[in-house]
């Protein structure tokens, strides 16, 4: 405690009688239960704008993981979860353009993976290519191409949704009803169109699970392919690539650069920000929490100028001004946000690591993200020290006497 | 000392005065409300001089002490405080004159989260003698019999520690005037006699003026003088050695 003092108040307020400090943890049980306060308000905004990040985050995990600068795409796919494809062979044209060193087809499909414990079914969703182009840039995946060639081989998500039952190779079970076999694991994690989980293999084995899948489903061929991945050749620039590409292939396929403001990665994440409520939804809880915040910190700096009004008004009869007041009062604010926001930071942290583990979803605790909820927090309780501090500039000091 | 003063000139009669009241009226609450509760206050009180004021509740006495203390903003009649006119100035020009005065009320005010040395230092910081505030506070409280309760909070000491600590609060800087309202009513005979003693040694010392109310019988003589308000206007002043030398 005695440190944490000396950090504050040394070099800020110099050699004065730390009166805010002092007052703050004059009752300990009283300020753990203030910063406990704090760190609850703290604890909600993490929670949900973590939710709300994870949730467009995830959307485009797989996305940023395409090793490639360009991607083509069926025109009318305009987010992942439409099953739109288009013709490979625009890949072959694509391929003749110059400043294009190569292009993947990449195939995805959903399918119903049995739970091997439970003999449960559950949608997961299937990503393939061919084992000989380096499609993925994900570092497991390509650990594994030779254990891949293998018929009805497999690897699985590590990030799954715990339905799909455990993780790990060799494990045999069922997709699309048909065996498979599981020889490895890539980590990835779940997303609105992945369903519960992804499994990576190779294209010929994604003909087997879902060629022909009966009268009802879609048959898939080697004729379409869901996604185009467009590696370029050094020193080619994309934007022209991009223009060209779209220019000379028939409009039924569009040509985007994989990253930028105008990128595929941007494009998803937009959509999902402007088709559901998740950012309404998270941005009003949030907002809330801040206000709660607030009001919880009002309380606990109103109950110190009140409990103290006399001995304020006395430093007012002394000769010391409202501006000394405010001070003081701004100051157990900004000791309340700081010390309050660790333990708040803390708890989040470990919650966003929990889950993260539960759903899949992809928490990230960027340090932007944490100095903008440290501002938050700042903000908050500076706006309850205003508040507060009203009540002791109101303070007559004529009203000590005979009290 | 009343014969000492007059034979001065009237020059050198502002100069030691400590505080100089004429035709004062103050008022309370503002329109149909408005009610009278200082009616032509005249009074001047020579440095060095410890007063005790007294009179039945309601008379005005503690609005008189705010007043002096520039705790309250002023319309009518003059009042000088250490040759400065407070009557017609605004709020914030009050503020650097409650500096020259030490308060010291009924309750003592401390703050409970600091010791009685951070108490006192308190007042110091007024001052801007940051370096010298812990010597002059705990100097201070030596001087009140306090030398070994520095470091301890108000929660640990007793009502007269406690109001002796209040005590050195407002004597600190040495202030040529010290307003007291009731600093003994919350103490026993003993430790009330004690504060008050306490006082008189200090002021006398230092030259300071002291303007006290009090119910408290026990401590009217320590007074130089006694003044007797009634329904907001002056009843009777009396200088307490010109009697006793009458007396005798």
């Amino acid at each position: 405690m005695r440190r944490v003092y000396d950090c504050f108040v040394n070099f800020t307020f110099l050699k004065r009688v730390p009166l805010a400090w002092l007052n703050l943890t004059h009752d300990r049980k009283r300020f753990v239960t203030s910063l406990g306060g704090v760190a609850f308000a703290v604890l909600l905004m993490f929670v949900f704008t973590g939710f709300m990040n994870a949730l467009y985050d995830s959307q485009i995990q797989l996305l940023t993981k395409l090793n490639g600068e360009v991607i083509v795409i069926n025109r009318l796919k305009n987010n992942m979860f439409v099953p739109a494809s288009f013709a490979r062979r625009r890949l072959y044209q694509v391929r003749a353009f110059e400043g294009v060193a190569d292009a993947y087809p990449f195939y995805i499909s959903e399918g119903a993976w049995k739970n091997p414990e439970t003999g449960q079914s559950f949608s997961v969703r299937t990503l393939a290519f061919n084992l000989g182009d380096p499609v993925l840039s994900l570092p497991a995946v390509n650990e594994y191409i030779a254990e891949l060639q293998l018929p009805n081989a497999a690897l699985i998500d590590t990030r799954v949704r715990p339905e799909i039952g455990p993780t790990e190779a060799g494990i045999v079970s069922e997709l699309a009803d048909r065996r498979i076999r599981i020889v490895g694991t890539f980590e990835l994690g779940t997303d609105f169109a992945s369903g519960n989980g992804n499994l990576v293999m190779s294209d010929v084995n994604f003909l087997r699970y879902f060629a022909d899948r009966g009268p009802e489903e879609d048959t898939r061929s080697f004729a379409t392919a869901d996604l185009g991945v467009v590696k370029l050749k050094p020193g080619a620039t994309v934007e022209k690539v991009v223009a060209a590409l779209q220019q000379a292939l028939p409009a039924d396929v569009l040509v985007l650069p994989r990253d930028g403001p105008d990128g595929f990665v941007t494009r998803e994440r937009l959509y999902w920000q402007e088709n559901t409520n998740i950012g309404f939804v998270f941005t009003l809880l949030t907002t809330m929490s801040f206000f709660v915040g607030i009001i919880l910190v009002y309380q606990i700096l109103y109950t110190d100028v009140a409990d103290h009004w006399a001995e304020y008004a006395t430093l007012k009869a002394m000769g010391y001004s409202n501006a000394y007041l405010l001070g003081v009062v701004l100051q157990e604010a900004g000791f309340l946000s700081v010390l309050g926001f660790l333990p708040g930071f803390a708890v989040s942290y470990l919650l966003y690591n929990a889950a993260a583990a539960a759903t899949g979803l992809f928490f990230q605790m960027t340090s932007e993200r944490v100095v903008n909820l440290f501002v938050a927090t700042f903000v908050m309780c500076l706006v309850s020290g205003v508040v507060a501090v009203r009540k002791v500039q109101s303070t007559d000091p004529a009203e000590v006497f005979g009290g | 000392m009343v014969a000492t003063i007059s034979e001065q000139n009237s020059v050198s009669v502002a100069k030691e005065l400590a505080i100089k009241i004429e035709h004062l009226n103050f008022y309370f609450g503002t329109g149909e409300l408005r009610k009278q509760v200082l009616f032509d206050i005249s009074l001047d009180l020579p440095k060095g001089q410890i007063v005790i004021l007294t009179g039945p509740s309601g008379s005005g006495k503690t609005t008189l002490l705010t007043l002096l203390g520039a705790l309250r903003t002023l319309h009518e009649g003059s009042l000088q405080v250490l040759g400065k006119e407070i009557v017609g100035l605004p709020d914030k020009a009050l503020i650097p004159i409650r500096r020259n005065i030490g308060f010291i009320f009924q309750a003592h005010n401390l703050f409970e989260s600091l010791s009685a040395s951070q108490n006192v230092e308190t007042s110091v910081e007024l001052t801007r003698n940051i370096g010298e505030k812990r010597q002059l506070a705990v100097d201070m409280l030596g001087q009140l019999g306090l030398s070994d309760r520095v470091d301890y909070k108000p929660n640990a000491l007793s009502g007269g520690q406690k109001q002796r600590v209040a005590i050195a609060r407002a004597m600190v800087n040495r202030p040529k005037i010290i307003l007291a309202d009731e600093p003994t009513a919350a103490l026993d005979k003993a430790s009330g006699r004690d504060v008050v003693t306490l006082m008189r040694h200090f002021c006398e010392e230092a030259g300071t003026t002291v303007l006290m109310v009090t119910h408290d019988n026990r401590i009217l003589d320590v007074a130089d003088r006694i003044i007797n308000l009634v329904d907001g206007r002056l009843e009777s002043d009396s200088d307490l050695e010109t009697q006793t030398s009458r007396i005798s």
